[in-house]
């Protein structure tokens, strides 16, 4: 039976699919520019599933893919029952509340009626509380730096890697609500129910894609 | 968006004979150990779980049985000056489930151990682990894992530190996901946290036999669950020669599923193609005394509802329906 890796779309598959290059795990170059979905593996028996990243996890958990590589901000929005087997060190981001320059920390906290805009509601909320704050959350999927300048929100919370979209926007970080970065992810059942496949398969896989 | 996935499933005629069958097999299984089957009432009108679906019967809020062992509890609590020894049941619970696309409605066949304070846990503990060993067979089920672990390998070190309310619950949270690394961060500013972190990389190794155990002499609390580890490990040893063929027996040492009711040995049957366990159980001490009972208890419970669907999905993993 196949075994299926999920790996995500975007900036955090391209490092994956980079780093698995002349590993037993490199995807098959010819099936990516045919824009497949399902892709064969060096490894005969293993192929690789491209999902969008917030899609990824409830594939693992369902059973459909064996294993996953989705980052740390996903897996915590969506909560799923995963095992959680290394963390990747790749694709490493903040997840930091932003506001435009001039705006304190201080500030925020003092208003009355405080307007986050994100895409990370359940981190958003559950820093809030650890703050004792209450703030209402304004969900947005993207260009969520748009929220403040246009008075959407008074602050947003997002993934920050280097900073420069933020500083093209005018907005600085206030505060660091948690440190992300890829993720390799397992089926509970999966995992457990199958070590003798999926142990050596997920060493090899946090090996490689680790170096 | 909500989504309406069919949370109440409805079976039909193949599925409905496979519970039947399973259910009477695993009762006679039971009963031919001497556990006697009790069948209590599937209406709650005590404190309930968030977990139980509830509704109001005209101004009286009201629930439907979402545990066995609770609802068990409970009516012998209240009933019985002594502990029945051996109990057996089987049907359905509801619960609320976590994922959308799990059902609410599951049937469940299961047994519990109660004992006096004063009788021995182990002995009872023993009995479980060798009738869980003889349940695969009884369900026509060719391969699967079992694995044993201990809930105070975990408990036992974070009650030491006084780790406790959301920390504990967050670092449980992070084993439990076998990600020691969430572990130190859950634990960030705690003079154990270090600790803890690399007590919690030993116990999320992979399940394996007793190199796991022997891996713990590594831990900073090697004193402190040194009882833990040598009776887990005889455990062990006793019930691998006892295996039936087709059943590998493992120790999982992160197994902190359910770490707030369970106070000691844990076991939990797994299947290649299934996404949760088939069954679970083990030992739970603090509910009786909850209750006002001096007593201590043990039991699993065989999750048929997913045994259905992996039937559906890996039928090569069943033998003929009985």
């Amino acid at each position: 039976m196949t075994l299926l890796i999920a790996l995500p779309k975007g900036r955090l598959g391209d490092e994956a699919f980079a780093r698995l290059r002349g590993t037993p795990y490199e995807l098959d170059v010819a099936a990516l520019k045919g824009r497949a979905l399902q892709v064969p593996t060096a490894t005969p028996g293993v192929e690789a599933l491209l999902l969008k990243g917030a899609d990824l996890p409830r594939y693992v958990a369902g059973g459909v893919a064996a294993l996953g590589v989705v980052g740390s901000d996903t897996l915590d929005e969506e909560d799923a029952d995963l095992l959680e087997l290394a963390d990747l060190g790749f694709g490493a981001c903040r997840l930091s509340l932003c506001a435009k320059a001039g705006v304190s920390l201080d500030a925020l906290r003092a208003k009355a009626h405080l307007r986050l805009a994100t895409k990370f509601t359940a981190a958003t909320s559950a820093w809030l509380e650890s703050q004792d704050l209450a703030a209402e959350l304004v969900p947005l999927q993207s260009s969520v730096e748009l929220a403040p300048l246009l008075g959407l929100a008074d602050a947003i919370v997002d993934l920050v890697q280097t900073g420069t979209t933020l500083q093209a926007h005018g907005l600085v970080e206030l505060a660091v609500l948690a440190r992300t970065s890829a993720r390799l992810v397992a089926g509970r059942g999966a995992y457990l129910g199958d070590p003798a496949r999926l142990g050596p398969l997920s060493r090899a896989l946090t090996d490689a894609l680790r170096a | 968006m909500t989504l309406r996935t069919p949370h109440f499933p409805d079976q039909l005629f193949d599925a409905t004979a496979q519970l039947r069958a399973w259910e009477s097999a695993l009762l006679n299984l039971l009963l031919d150990n001497a556990y006697r089957e009790v069948r209590p009432s599937l209406v709650l009108r005590e404190p309930m779980a968030q977990s139980a679906l509830r509704f109001f019967d005209q101004d009286e809020l009201v629930g439907l049985r979402w545990d066995y062992t609770e609802s068990l509890a409970r009516l012998f609590a209240s009933r019985f000056p002594e502990p029945p020894p051996r109990v057996a049941y089987a049907g359905p619970v509801f619960r609320k489930s976590s994922a959308p696309w799990e059902a609410v409605e599951r049937t469940e066949v299961g047994c519990e151990r109660i004992q006096e304070a004063h009788q021995d846990p182990d002995d009872a503990d023993q009995e479980l682990a060798l009738l869980l060993l003889a349940v695969p067979k009884t369900l026509g089920l060719k391969r699967c894992l079992l694995h044993l672990g201990d809930a105070a390998l975990w408990k036992g070190p974070l009650e030491a530190e006084k780790i406790e309310g959301p920390s504990a619950a967050a670092a449980t949270r992070a084993l439990h996901r076998r990600a020691p690394h969430r572990v130190k961060e859950a634990l960030e500013g705690h003079p154990a946290a270090d600790r803890i972190a690399t007590h919690a990389a030993l116990l999320a190794a992979e399940p394996d036999g007793l190199a796991g155990l022997t891996a713990l002499e590594g831990s900073p609390y090697t004193d402190l669950i040194a009882p833990q580890v040598q009776r887990l490990a005889e455990r062990f040893k006793a019930l691998l020669p006892l295996a039936p063929s087709g059943v590998e027996l493992r120790l999982d040492l992160a197994d902190v599923s359910g770490l707030d009711f369970y106070t000691g040995s844990t076991l939990r049957l797994w299947a290649e193609g299934a996404t949760a366990d088939l069954a679970a159980g083990g030992r739970y001490d603090g509910l009786y005394p909850e209750l006002g009972k001096p007593w201590r208890a043990a039991g699993f419970c065989v999750r048929l509802s997913t045994l259905l669907d992996l039937r559906s999905s890996r039928p090569g993993l069943f033998t003929e329906a009985p």
